[in-house]
């Protein structure tokens, strides 16, 4: 798969309090990749970092394999914060602007109005929107020319329920597309229900990131080792206690299934006459630090 | 690239309640050249105004009237820049790929555009003030002194990049015009009365700017006139002597402003736009 963006030990700080600290990130193409933290953890100093709005400190960060530039940023559709547009525009004429940067004809200003709902309202001053209708707008406005890479800070902020659920919508589409998705969220429903990959981040640092499956997913996850892990890899596999099995770094991962506990595996490998000298439950340490991001906010 | 800049802020202005009012009011500014010294000439007598509205003094009068109007263009220039920060807009250009240097050279091609313009339109109301007054006309006296429109455009795009500068500097609109109106108007002024007894006070970057269109010797075409009234086809105008000398003084403009656009551009590369 091809690197979109690659993010490596990137470090902001502003004044005295680091944004930021050696950011290492990753993100491929087709990955609906979610950026998860509370308030203040870095999130949307990172995007906009990678946008071109302010500057790192220490690190750098390539956008498809190649060094940060202006250009490259026409191919990406992008809402950092709230969006910003002319006040005194109507909104055909601020999705011109956009277009006349982005190089392309006004073709596709349609569209993505119809997309984001705001067709009827395409007359209308920027400044006479509601502030859910602003971040459609912001959306649509993302969505013009059918970027590549959509990278969405926050975008169901200001949204009541229905607008979220609209706006969840149209970014799944776009990730059935084959779209690379970058979307950061302080809500863990909201990553888990859109982004296959997910990266957390707290006070600016990186607690963990992988895929969602792994991290966040409902389902428990334990590593163990014993002195034979091939044959209780065997025995395991007939069992109906487990859904997957993988073999890393010599130690066996294993998805229990549903209300399978540690010890019943436990017990299952005693009764085989295996004994077990490592086990961890990987999605227990996760799981606890993140309730305990959740807890701060 | 430079068409689609232009566009750009092309759609910005042109929808931009406080340009068009400003354009209004410059318009109107020149249209009072053309129709109200004409009409306060008939209140004068003996001396005629109108002797100042014939080809090729016209030029010289004219530029150095419209020079202040300058001043508006410049106020639009602060105004839309400033704008683009408190509207966060700066940061939405960005954000859909212009770069910094990008968005620097929309404000520059900007100020050329409207420098030209002005020029244009000071030419355009030169020349009919001119056809309108003038016994004698050959093209020869008509084109003499118009010179002073390339003199005219650099001030114009001085006054307007210095505003630039003002702007991306202080960020704030009100703040803004209020301090470039008091460089303009009070600081470079008084800096002069202070500095009158040294020679640096040409070198203060309004006065130079100013002496690029001087105050012409209106009192030297009168007398010319009332002592032979017939020497009309020759420029009757001339500068009042003072200040540095003209090659060093457009020098010195063209050094300010350069200084300015550096000063824009680094200030431009440095801003965060949150």
């Amino acid at each position: 798969m091809n690197e979109i963006l690659s993010i490596q030990g990137l470090s902001k700080s502003y004044k005295s309090v680091k944004a930021i600290r050696k950011l290492n990130l990753q993100i491929l193409e087709g990955q609906a990749y979610g950026i998860l933290g509370p308030n203040g953890s870095g999130k949307t100093t990172t995007l906009s970092i990678v946008t071109g709005i302010i500057r790192q400190d220490e690190g750098s960060f390539s956008w498809f394999g190649e060094p940060p530039e202006a250009g490259q940023r026409r191919f990406i559709g992008s809402l950092i914060e709230t969006p910003h547009f002319y006040p005194y525009l109507n909104l055909e004429k601020n999705l011109r602007i956009i277009c006349d940067i982005k190089g392309m004809d006004y073709r596709d200003i349609h569209r993505v109005l119809q997309t984001a709902k705001l067709f009827e309202r395409r007359k209308s001053k920027f400044s006479t929107l509601s502030l859910g209708m602003k971040q459609r707008l912001g959306i649509a406005a993302a969505l013009l020319g059918d970027p590549r890479v959509l990278v969405l800070d926050e975008p169901t902020n200001g949204l009541d329920p229905e607008g979220i659920a609209e706006v969840r919508e149209v970014v799944l589409e776009q990730v059935k597309q084959g779209k690379t998705l970058i979307l950061a969220s302080h809500i863990l429903s909201e990553v888990e229900k859109i982004c296959n990959h997910v990266a957390i981040l707290k006070k600016g640092e990186l607690l963990a990131n992988g895929p969602v499956k792994e991290l966040l997913a409902e389902d428990e996850i334990i590593e163990l080792s014993c002195n034979n892990n091939e044959s209780l890899r065997k025995k395991l596999e007939n069992s109906g206690l487990v859904k997957e099995i993988e073999t890393e770094n010599g130690v066996l991962v294993l998805t229990l299934n549903e209300k399978i506990t540690p010890s019943e595996i436990n017990a299952f490998a005693f009764d085989q006459k295996l004994v077990i000298h490592h086990l961890l439950s990987r999605k227990r340490s996760l799981e606890s630090q993140f309730l305990e991001l959740v807890k701060e906010e | 690239m430079i068409r689609r800049l232009l566009h750009i802020e092309q759609i910005k202005l042109l929808n931009y309640n406080p340009f068009r009012i400003t354009l209004g009011i410059y318009f109107l500014a020149f249209a009072l050249g053309l129709l109200i010294y004409p009409a306060i000439d008939k209140e004068i007598p003996v001396i005629s105004l109108s002797d100042l509205f014939r080809f090729p003094d016209v030029w010289l009068f004219l530029t150095w009237i419209t020079e202040p109007y300058n001043i508006l263009l410049a106020m639009v220039i602060i105004m839309i820049t400033t704008k683009e920060f408190s509207n966060h807009t700066f940061k939405t250009q960005l954000i859909f790929g212009l770069s910094r240097t990008e968005l620097l050279l929309q404000k520059l091609m900007l100020i050329v555009v409207l420098a030209l313009f002005a020029t244009l339109l000071l030419g355009a109301t030169s020349l009919t003030l001119g056809l309108i007054y003038s016994y004698k006309i050959t093209f020869k006296i008509a084109m003499d002194n118009t010179y002073i429109l390339l003199r005219y455009f650099l001030s114009s795009f001085t006054y307007m990049s210095m505003g630039l500068l003002v702007a991306l500097l202080i960020k704030n609109t009100a703040m803004s015009l209020l301090t470039f109106l008091a460089l303009r108007t009070f600081v470079d002024p008084v800096l002069f009365l202070i500095l009158r007894k040294y020679e640096v006070k040409w070198y203060l970057p309004m006065r130079t700017t100013t002496q690029l269109t001087p105050v012409p010797n209106v009192i030297e075409i009168f007398e010319k006139k009332m002592n032979s009234p017939d020497s009309i086809n020759e420029s009757a105008l001339e500068f009042v002597p003072e200040g540095l000398p003209d090659w060093l003084n457009i020098l010195m403009v063209l050094l300010y402003t350069s200084l300015a656009i550096w000063a824009s551009y680094r200030l431009m590369q440095r801003r965060r736009f949150v």
